[in-house]
């Protein structure tokens, strides 16, 4: 019962210890702070695993059934999707501000109170284990193992959210830089991210992946419902906002092929988007009531 | 003179109606409008789920007042998602779906079929964003035999034309991605015909059955009857699962039985039985606990238990007692002379039994719990019923409707799923190379285009550039 939560305090700090090296190699640029750096987010990532994989046993089910235990998927999707990135694009400066974002959503999930971190057995609705699988998986008496909706629905709608806060950070970041590239200003710090139009694209392709994850989500939610809740739609607050938030990130995809739209206004709609994102995530859980009361 | 006025006139009008049904196409036919429907949806979402919606009419004037109360309801604001206007929305984005589809798709696919071009000006591929040039010592023949075999390792399409040490290639990939933005749009436009399917021919209804009940459900030729309801606890005294053991009655013969909980509904006919609700029954109980009581002699008392529908004798006497009601939170309807239960709550729970002596029913009396000995159970006698406990039985909630267009939802989310993956994974890549050898050298000049993730793509041509030049250096 505590294993998972020592793993996540050693995680924590291994999140500020990154964010700190991020921005240490962003400030002085030298290339072994970097190298510490992704070292660093590595090993965070290894032990935010471990926070998933320990709950996971404590619980006896897919540790995703509460606000706590999502927060540290949300953490462990954007770091694994920040090193993705990072090693693709191999700029590592843009890590001062992902790392940064993760580090707060590890303080908010941290401050939680204790119900919300707590081992829970799954409720009724939650438990939707895929009959297939488990019977597949019966043959090996390992039925325990597998895994239905909840999982599925759950991860996919998070890996979504990390595309998007990614793709937030990198809004952020060219709004910044587009700012002083205008006025034609060089400013010593901006130096060590990369061009703006490449910001641009970078936010850009973490939507492309943020979005049609979201839509998995959506849909596999309404799936589910279909089977829980007696009917695939139900405007469920939670629902409409997710859909909300999606038709914003619609936009953002159409404002990039729209000429006046691009660069500036699709940066502002992807801080919209995570605004909204937020929005789904938090303020629908704490203030709307609705049938996803339980996280 | 007049008839050419007339046909000036017919001319005049043609256009002008010409010039407004072009004005509303290209309107229709605009991204800005897409984004505008796209953030006004978003926008007007948040109303719906900022109000409650569905509340009794009442409750929106006292919650807000008046004059904002009234506007709520004036604007549909308390069921908005069904509000003429919102579906208006949705319409309108199904016209800017279809007018921008018909407006590009035919075009693109036209382009996307002839798109080979075997001869270009080369000049031209300076033009591209991602160019380069390169002077090679190798003869034109040999760096196109190996432009042909690098661009085909990496699974591009190729045509090559020229001779005489000038060659031109033009290679392709990924050309289907192209068509992934129109897929989505089209999932789009599925997924809403699914919706709308389900609102002219669907339904939803909820139904609260006792154990052993049958219903007889509207609009369908069968009946559905609760064999059993039970809830299964974990150790720890949380709830599992709700239970409801239902069967299929049709023309008097029971055709399915199943086991349904919460995640697992019962399909017949097209429509699905769900899990939805239980409690405790507010008009069924299992047993009630009724005291016998004597009032003369010494005043005993026997406690007993009173069977639902079932006649039980009350011991050490010659009366039998059988419970044919309940009501948890009784009232009594004067004008029509009915009682009923005013909440679902125990508040005040009253039985109906019917006492017997021998064959005789001697008396029918209610019993309330929270009043006992108010009313005697058996008038002008020296004996008295009172009633002090009884045991429930639970109801379930049962919900069930009829959705024709859920798998037409389905087809449209499989659609959105692989126009996704066309759209955001695979890139419409095509280079163009021209090779021209010239004495001592070979003349290179390498270009293209891709539609999206640039950043692939200057690798795909660096990777095509360096495997001709790294042949270069020994």
């Amino acid at each position: 019962m505590i294993l998972s939560l020592v793993f996540f305090t050693f995680s924590f700090i291994f999140y500020i210890l990154a964010t700190t090296a991020y921005a240490g190699y962003w400030v002085f640029r030298k290339k072994w702070i970097g190298q510490i750096a992704t070292a660093l987010a590595f090993i965070a990532l290894g032990s935010t695993t471990m926070v998933l994989i320990s709950r996971a046993g404590e619980a006896g089910h897919g540790p995703f059934s509460n606000l706590w235990e999502s927060m540290v998927l949300f953490v462990w999707a954007t770091n694994a999707g920040y090193l993705m990135m990072e090693y693709r694009y191999k700029f590592k400066a843009i890590g001062t501000v992902v790392m940064s974002i993760m580090t707060l959503a590890m303080l908010a999930a941290s401050l939680l109170p204790y119900r919300y971190k707590d081992v829970t057995p799954l409720n009724p609705a939650l438990q939707s284990k895929w009959k297939w699988m488990t019977s597949l998986l019966s043959k090996w008496d390992l039925q325990n193992y597998a895994i239905g909706w909840l999982d599925f629905h759950v991860v996919t709608t998070f890996i979504g959210y990390a595309a998007f806060a990614i793709s937030f950070g990198l809004a952020i970041l060219y709004l910044l830089k587009n700012r002083y590239e205008a006025r034609q200003q060089q400013v010593k710090l901006l130096d060590a991210f990369p061009d703006s139009k490449v910001l641009d694209e970078m936010s850009y392709r973490a939507v492309a992946w943020g979005f049609p994850f979201l839509a998995v989500g959506i849909v596999s939610g309404a799936i589910w419902a279909n089977y829980a809740w007696g009917g695939y739609w139900s405007w469920d607050p939670k629902e409409t906002w997710s859909l909300i938030t999606w038709f914003i990130y619609a936009a953002y995809l159409h404002a990039r092929v729209t000429r006046g739209w691009r660069g500036k206004r699709a940066a502002y709609l992807s801080i919209l988007g995570f605004a909204a994102v937020i929005f789904l995530y938090w303020g629908v859980s704490f203030i709307l009531p609705g049938l996803h009361a339980y996280a | 003179m007049a008839e050419k006025a007339k046909e000036a006139a017919e001319g005049m009008d043609a256009r002008w109606y010409r010039a407004i049904g072009s004005g509303i196409w290209s309107f229709l036919n605009s991204l800005k409008l897409t984004i505008f429907i796209l953030i006004s949806l978003a926008v007007t979402s948040i109303f719906g789920t900022a109000i409650e919606q569905n509340a009794p009419i009442e409750q929106y004037i006292a919650d807000y007042g008046e004059t904002w109360g009234k506007l709520i309801l004036y604007a549909n604001l308390n069921d908005m998602y069904y509000s003429w206007w919102f579906r208006g929305l949705i319409l309108f984005l199904a016209v800017n779906i279809i007018v921008c589809t018909l407006e590009r798709f035919p075009p693109k696919w036209k382009s996307l079929l002839n798109h080979k071009q075997e001869r270009f000006e080369p000049r031209l591929i300076e033009k591209f964003a991602h160019h380069e040039s390169l002077s090679l010592s190798a003869s034109p023949e040999a760096v196109r035999d190996r432009l042909l075999q690098v661009l085909r390792k990496k699974r591009f399409g190729t045509v090559t034309s020229g001779g005489g040490g000038e060659f031109f290639i033009y290679a392709w990939k990924g050309r289907i991605g192209r068509l992934g933005s129109d897929m989505t749009h089209i999932s789009l436009l599925l997924i809403l015909l699914g919706a709308l399917l389900g609102s002219i021919y669907g339904y939803r209804s909820t139904v609260f059955m006792n154990v052993g009940n049958t219903i007889d459900l509207k609009n369908e030729n069968f009946m559905l009857r609760l064999d059993k309801f039970w809830i299964d606890y974990y150790d720890t005294g949380h709830i599992r699962q709700y239970n409801s053991l239902l069967t299929i009655v049709e023309d008097g013969k029971e055709v399915l039985q199943k086991q349904i909980w919460v995640n697992e509904p019962l399909h017949y006919k097209g429509i699905k039985f769900y899990q939805a609700n239980y409690g405790l029954s507010w008009n069924k109980l299992e047993e009630a606990q009724i005291v016998f009581r004597r009032k003369v002699d010494d005043g005993t008392e026997i406690s007993f238990a009173a069977k639902w529908n079932t006649l039980v004798d009350v011991p050490n006497s010659k009366y039998s007692v059988k419970l044919i009601a309940y009501t948890a939170d009784f009232a009594y309807d004067e004008e029509n002379n009915l009682v009923y239960s005013k909440s679902e709550n125990p508040e005040n729970p009253a039985i109906k039994i019917e006492v017997y002596e021998g064959d005789r029913l001697i008396s029918s009396p209610w019993l309330f719990l929270n009043y006992p000995g108010i009313f005697p159970a058996i008038p002008d006698s020296d004996v008295d019923l009172v009633y002090t406990g009884h045991r429930g039985t639970w109801f379930s909630g049962l919900q069930y409707s009829r959705d024709p267009g859920t798998n037409v939802v389905w087809v449209g989310s499989a659609v959105m799923g692989i126009g996704f993956i066309m759209a955001f994974f695979i890139y419409h890549r095509r280079v163009w190379i021209h090779i021209k050898g010239g004495g001592q050298s070979t003349e290179i000049k390498i270009g293209g285009t891709v539609n999206k993730n640039t950043f692939a793509f200057e690798r795909d041509l660096k990777e095509i550039t360096g495997s001709v030049s790294s042949n270069e250096r020994p």
